[in-house]
């Protein structure tokens, strides 16, 4: 019988809460210590020595963030959101889509279809990203948010959990619909999609992630400061307000905010699902 | 597209599992995988060949070329020129550029055994303690992930700032002191590497580190405990069970954690450009910051650029079927 591995007999009762404190320490402090600081005056968080938690502390730093026109916060926040909200949707769709078409369908040269999708997985953006940023200016899409969703459409990783997921969805369901008249569409659309549900979850929200806190793309195409995404506008903010540093940890602090929203919502699919990436 | 070979392909595309395909059905599986088969090839395959061609000509998309992508005419075959020119060339872009593969190098020889050393024993001390303690750890380990590499950055320009920065403060504290700069001092270098260079892989270790925990989580999660229990049957101790038994199981994991951190660093590219930008003298320059720079901040010539994106694609093509070699092998024990 294969029972669960447990460590216990390695380390005594308090080694095992010293390297977990540690690790905390480690991971929370520099966090805390900028979320501190975002409540300083600025002449407090130029003094020396520093103090950690903040003799009076005070909130113009983030009134004053949200209220400069000069960003137009709301702006930045549409412009990253529309971005990851529609690259996510097509993704989860266009994923299960041809996931579905590759499990359920048998047809000539299914393999070498599959397989040049596959290759997207051995080639890395970096390695491509002058091409694409070449052909991006040819498509007119140069300075655009289309430029940030269409060549990332396509997700090679998604299209294959897809396909492993629908493999495993029994098929009687889906003859039964098509003897009942389905169209092939509506079997996928009625029946294979809202079961996807748990497999699509973990997917969006790593493509939402991945679009959200992009910065190395939308650097080398937005040139415009009314679409640039938050990366961008951090970016920025901070070598504007350099002599000012309580505003640009405010506005760092605002656009946390929204993605540890999405993950302290939907931690039980990324903490349990970002492990399988690397193991399947 | 042609008529005739819409048809000749849509005969090609077989018979479905259940028997014969109806027309409809064939039409369906069809157009559905061409829209997407176009984007592979527009995004994915097309590029791969277009920086591949790149690479074996002096480009810049400023200069009009010939009919195709603007190759040639002005913007002439050089053959092997950009390769040569980048390993032996003189050009303060080609000696940048070899300075940046050692350094890439160097980054990942760090990030490796930081992140190993750091994420395996935190995951086992993880798998000793109760669930619902488990769960909340896990949850804040990971939070550095889930945030942005820029917001990282900014938080960690206030632990190296210099002398007021949290570092430097807490060296205080405990009465050693700092040194005048973390990033940005060209002479701090300890036993070859520079400090500007284990501070931006401490922050990559930071970053990188819940995801690593998790891996190895999942790995002791898989160790069967018969194994332990046959070694202490044998009259093994604690110690010996441990570098007997469970480190040679999880060698794979430490592998491939190991595999994936490479193909991670030497993918990075913010870290470096918000917190050294290459600097101080070039310490912390990367084959991708290079790349970067030469096509999109100089781009005097493309062609060189797109060269460094073949050099950087060979390595991750070897790391990558090393990758998937480790992954498709049992993991039963």
């Amino acid at each position: 019988m294969l029972k669960k591995f447990h460590p216990f007999y390695l380390l005594s009762r308090s080694a095992i809460y010293i390297i977990l404190t540690a690790g905390l320490v480690f991971t929370l402090l520099p966090f805390v210590y900028v979320f501190l600081a975002s409540f300083k005056t600025n002449a407090e968080l130029l003094r020396v020595p520093p103090t950690f938690i903040p003799e009076k502390p005070i909130i113009e730093n983030y009134t004053t963030v949200l209220s400069d026109s000069q960003i137009s916060l709301t702006r930045i926040f549409y412009n990253s959101g529309m971005v990851a909200i529609v690259r996510t949707l097509l993704t989860l769709l266009i994923s299960s889509f041809a996931g579905y078409i590759f499990a359920r369908y048998r047809f000539t040269g299914k393999n070498l279809f599959f397989g040049m999708i596959l290759a997207q997985l051995m080639i890395p953006f970096q390695v491509v990203m002058i091409p694409i940023y070449l052909l991006t200016v040819k498509m007119g899409l140069i300075d655009t948010l289309w430029a940030l969703i269409i060549p990332m459409l396509i997700d090679a990783y998604g299209i294959f959990v897809a396909k492993q997921f629908v493999e495993g969805l029994p098929g009687e369901v889906m003859e039964a619909a098509r003897i009942d008249g389905a169209s092939e569409f509506g079997i996928y659309w009625r029946i294979v999609l809202p079961q996807l549900g748990p497999a699509l979850a973990s997917l969006g929200i790593f493509t939402f992630m991945a679009s959200w806190n992009d910065y190395l793309w939308p650097l080398i195409i937005i040139t415009s400061p009314e679409k640039r995404t938050i990366p961008l506008l951090l970016v920025w903010y901070s070598t504007q307000h350099g002599a000012n540093q309580g505003l640009v940890l405010a506005a760092s602090i605002l656009t946390l905010i929204p993605i540890f929203v999405v993950y302290f919502l939907a931690q039980r699919w990324i903490v349990e699902q970002s492990t399988q990436s690397a193991f399947k | 597209m042609n008529a005739l070979f819409t048809r000749a392909l849509l005969e090609w595309i077989g018979t479905h599992e259940g028997g014969r395909l109806t027309a409809s059905q064939r039409r369906f599986a069809f157009w559905g995988l061409v829209p997407i088969l176009i984007w592979v090839f527009v995004f994915v395959l097309f590029p791969i060949f277009w920086v591949i061609l790149l690479s074996l000509f002096s480009y810049t998309p400023i200069r009009e070329g010939g009919w195709f992508l603007g190759l040639g005419g002005n913007n002439p075959f050089v053959g092997l020129g950009n390769y040569v020119e980048l390993f032996t060339g003189s050009t303060k872009a080609a000696r940048i550029f070899r300075q940046a593969i050692g350094n890439t190098f160097l980054f990942s020889l760090l990030a490796v055994p930081l992140s190993v050393g750091t994420a395996l024993p935190v995951a086992i001390a993880l798998e000793s303690v109760h669930e619902r303690v488990k769960s909340s750890f896990r949850l804040i380990y990971f939070l550095p992930v889930i945030t942005g590499s820029v917001a990282v950055t900014i938080i960690w320009q206030y632990v190296y700032a210099p002398n007021w920065g949290l570092l430097s403060q807490l060296m205080k504290t405990i009465g050693l002191t700092p040194p005048r700069s973390w990033l940005s001092d060209p002479t701090q270098v300890y036993f070859g590497i520079p400090l500007a260079m284990l501070a931006v892989t401490i922050v990559y270790v930071w970053v990188t580190f819940g995801y690593n925990t998790l891996l190895f989580i999942a790995a002791l999660q898989g160790v069967p405990a018969v194994f332990r229990e046959a070694a202490r049957i044998d009259g093994a101790n604690s110690w010996q069970e441990f570098w007997h038994i469970v480190i040679p199981l999880l060698r794979r994991t430490i592998l491939l954690a190991s595999v994936l951190t490479v193909i991670s660093t030497l993918q990075q590219f913010v870290l470096f450009q918000l917190l050294t930008r290459g600097g101080p003298a070039y310490q912390t320059q990367t084959i991708l910051l290079s790349v970067y720079q030469n096509a999109f901040v100089y781009s005097e010539n493309m062609g060189m650029a797109a060269a460094m994106s073949i050099f950087l694609f060979i390595i991750l093509f070897v790391l990558t079927i090393i990758q998937f070699r480790l992954l498709r092998t049992e993991w039963e024990y």
